[in-house]
């Protein structure tokens, strides 16, 4: 070894080839996950909506709440291929049964459905996290007062569950705030917060006995700091999987309350409250129901895809 | 259940407005309205509600509906019928095709035919059932006119809402099939049914598909939960006359004791699904007993 002479250059390959080995667990999931194709063009969907909801006010060509009464029930302008007679340039998607321009009523829809992606489903994160490691780490009351709430909170169905405190909050205060977009993220965590502490705690208890916690609390970490630095990292894979499917959960469940006349409250647009209302006219012309039926079925499909793909990703174990 | 009960109780009670209040028109003296408080009995306490309404529970009395003047488990009984026939059917349907899907699309794995099935289960498990509804209502109802997609009585009338109930949770079933067939078919026990030279249809049948359909099997139970509360949104859209849409109607209407009723039906419903699972699991996989 003392005679090999190594030149900077071949040191800096050496030193390259180590580095090229060194990949994060993150690294490599993110990976697999742009490679996953159906991931890929679920991520871009997602992206694409994003973009629309962000900038709906300047993408869309009419406000979503404008009446043009002798323009009302306007078929998309691509059925005019097909010999209808009732279409018009200016709305390329069609108006609907009040004379609403369809297509800026669909853009500013996805706002709402990707608020209600996310906002529920991060308070849901935040509550089941810290409840599902205290319980897990700490033991004893905390755990059992957590398993018990879980217990009763999983006799419900939950869509039922979510329908009822909807329901009766409706004349509250809270169920009028924001057209009634507070109380369904209300309803949405209350269902599902429990899902997601149960899962914290069962990975919890699977790691906190683990020897690298051993070895962290040998070297003197305080609970805080093992927690934070030690269990967290480790029980985040099937935490984070678990939340991408909660995303679309959370929008089917506005759509549902919505499309059921207890969600969102007209005129507001969403992709439920457009079928709901479009629904009076659907044997005359049936594009104000079918164009928000396939906005959400796309969305939806994407969140799934790239859901499946994290779940590949990160947990290449996984069976399904 | 009690829980159940409970929670819909207090929900139901602190929520404002009541059925009476509606017609804003034609006020009630307030001796109607007392009059009405005291006829169904909602004059006395909460607490005390709760307990009378329990003792009633448990003698099956399940109280009168504010808009209907009946007894709910009148109006209950009257619904049940049709959404047991819904629910049943959509669940064979789901049974039907997801079970063999399932088992082809593992057998084949990473084929053309495993990703159309695998496209096919995720779609029934992503879009929810109502687009699905929409979709086959204009296609066979409004375009074809091959369909009725209002009301419940005749086959043709039974065809949509079977399937569309029946497809999303028949995704459910095709995936878990066919993942554990997939775990099932690389097991040593399959590996030695084939190597004392049986029949491939004995192997597969006999061997791995008897091993594979007991995860299957526990998961009939969340499915049919899936079933039961999808049948609420299936039963508005069809307009089938079942207890889903007496119960979206009765939300609407404010009709509490409905409400409870159903809520509490529901929530019964599903824990029987569970029982039944939990104890099928237990006869069909013998290991369970021993740990």
């Amino acid at each position: 070894m003392a005679t090999a002479v190594t030149t900077q250059d071949q040191r800096a390959a050496e030193l390259n080839v180590l580095a090229r080995k060194q990949r994060s667990l993150w690294g490599d999931a993110l990976y697999r996950l742009i490679r996953n194709r159906a991931a890929l063009v679920g991520l871009i969907i997602i992206a694409f909506a994003g973009l629309i909801a962000i900038f709906a006010p300047v993408l869309a060509p009419y406000d979503p709440l404008a009446q043009n009464g002798p323009k009302q029930l306007m078929e998309p302008i691509w059925t005019k291929a097909f010999g209808s007679k009732f279409t018009d340039p200016a709305y390329i998607f069609g108006s609907d049964e009040l004379g609403r321009d369809i297509l800026s009523r669909l853009m500013y829809s996805s706002r709402v459905s990707l608020i209600i992606g996310f906002v529920p489903v991060s308070i849901v994160l935040t509550i089941g996290l810290t409840v599902g490691m205290l319980a897990g780490y700490v033991g004893g009351v905390v755990d059992d007062f957590l398993m018990r709430v879980t217990d009763v909170v999983y006799a419900f169905p939950d869509l039922l569950f979510v329908i009822i405190i909807v329901a009766t909050l409706r004349g509250t205060g809270l169920g009028d705030a924001y057209d009634g977009l507070l109380v369904i993220f209300v309803g949405i965590a209350v269902v599902n917060w429990v899902g997601v502490a149960r899962l914290v705690r069962g990975q919890v208890l699977s790691v906190k006995n683990r020897e690298f916690v051993e070895a962290a609390r040998a070297i003197g970490a305080g609970p805080g700091r093992i927690m934070r630095k030690h269990v967290f990292p480790n029980i985040l894979a099937p935490v984070i999987v678990t939340v991408a499917f909660a995303i679309p959960g959370a929008m089917l469940t506005e759509s549902v309350l919505s499309f059921l006349g207890i969600g969102i409250r007209p005129p507001t647009p969403t992709w439920g409250v457009m079928i709901n209302e479009g629904f009076i006219v659907f044997s005359t012309t049936p594009w104000p129901v079918l164009l928000p039926s396939l906005c959400i079925s796309i969305v939806l499909l994407a969140f799934t895809f790239v859901g499946d793909g994290l779940r590949d990703a990160l947990d290449p174990r996984s069976k399904m | 259940m009690f829980f159940v009960a409970l929670i819909t109780f207090s929900l139901a009670h602190a929520a404002p407005g009541s059925p009476f209040d509606l017609n804003a028109n034609r006020p009630l003296s307030q001796a109607t309205i007392d009059r009405i408080n005291r006829y169904y009995g909602v004059d006395k306490p909460i607490p005390e509600q709760f307990v009378i309404y329990m003792g009633n529970l448990l003698k099956g009395d399940l109280g009168l509906s504010f808009t209907r003047q009946r007894p709910v488990m009148d109006i209950i009984g009257q619904g049940i019928g049709t959404t047991f026939q819904l629910g049943l059917g959509a669940l064979a349907f789901a049974l039907a095709f997801s079970i063999p899907l399932g088992i082809i699309s593992a057998l084949k794995q990473n084929t053309i035919v495993d990703y159309l099935s695998m496209l096919v289960a995720t779609i029934g498990t992503t879009i929810p059932g109502f687009v699905i509804a929409i979709f086959l209502i204009y296609i066979f109802g409004v375009s074809l006119h091959l369909l009725p997609f209002v009301g419940w009585g005749s086959w043709q009338h039974m065809v949509m809402p079977m399937f569309v109930l029946g497809l999303g949770a028949g995704g459910f079933l095709t995936r878990i099939t066919r993942a554990s067939m997939l775990e099932a078919i690389r097991q040593d026990y399959v590996r030695t049914a084939r190597s004392k030279g049986l029949h491939e249809r004995a192997v597969i049948v006999g061997h791995a598909l008897k091993n594979a359909l007991i995860p299957v099997a526990t998961i009939i139970g969340p499915a049919t939960a899936g079933l039961i509360t999808g049948s609420f949104i299936i039963e508005s859209l069809f307009n089938v006359p079942g207890m889903g849409r007496l119960y979206v109607i009765s939300i609407l209407q404010r009709d509490y004791p409905v409400i409870m009723g159903t809520t509490l039906l529901y929530a019964f419903l599903i824990m029987i699904a569970n029982l039944t699972v939990d104890i099928m699991y237990g006869m069909l996989d013998p290991r369970i007993k021993v740990r």
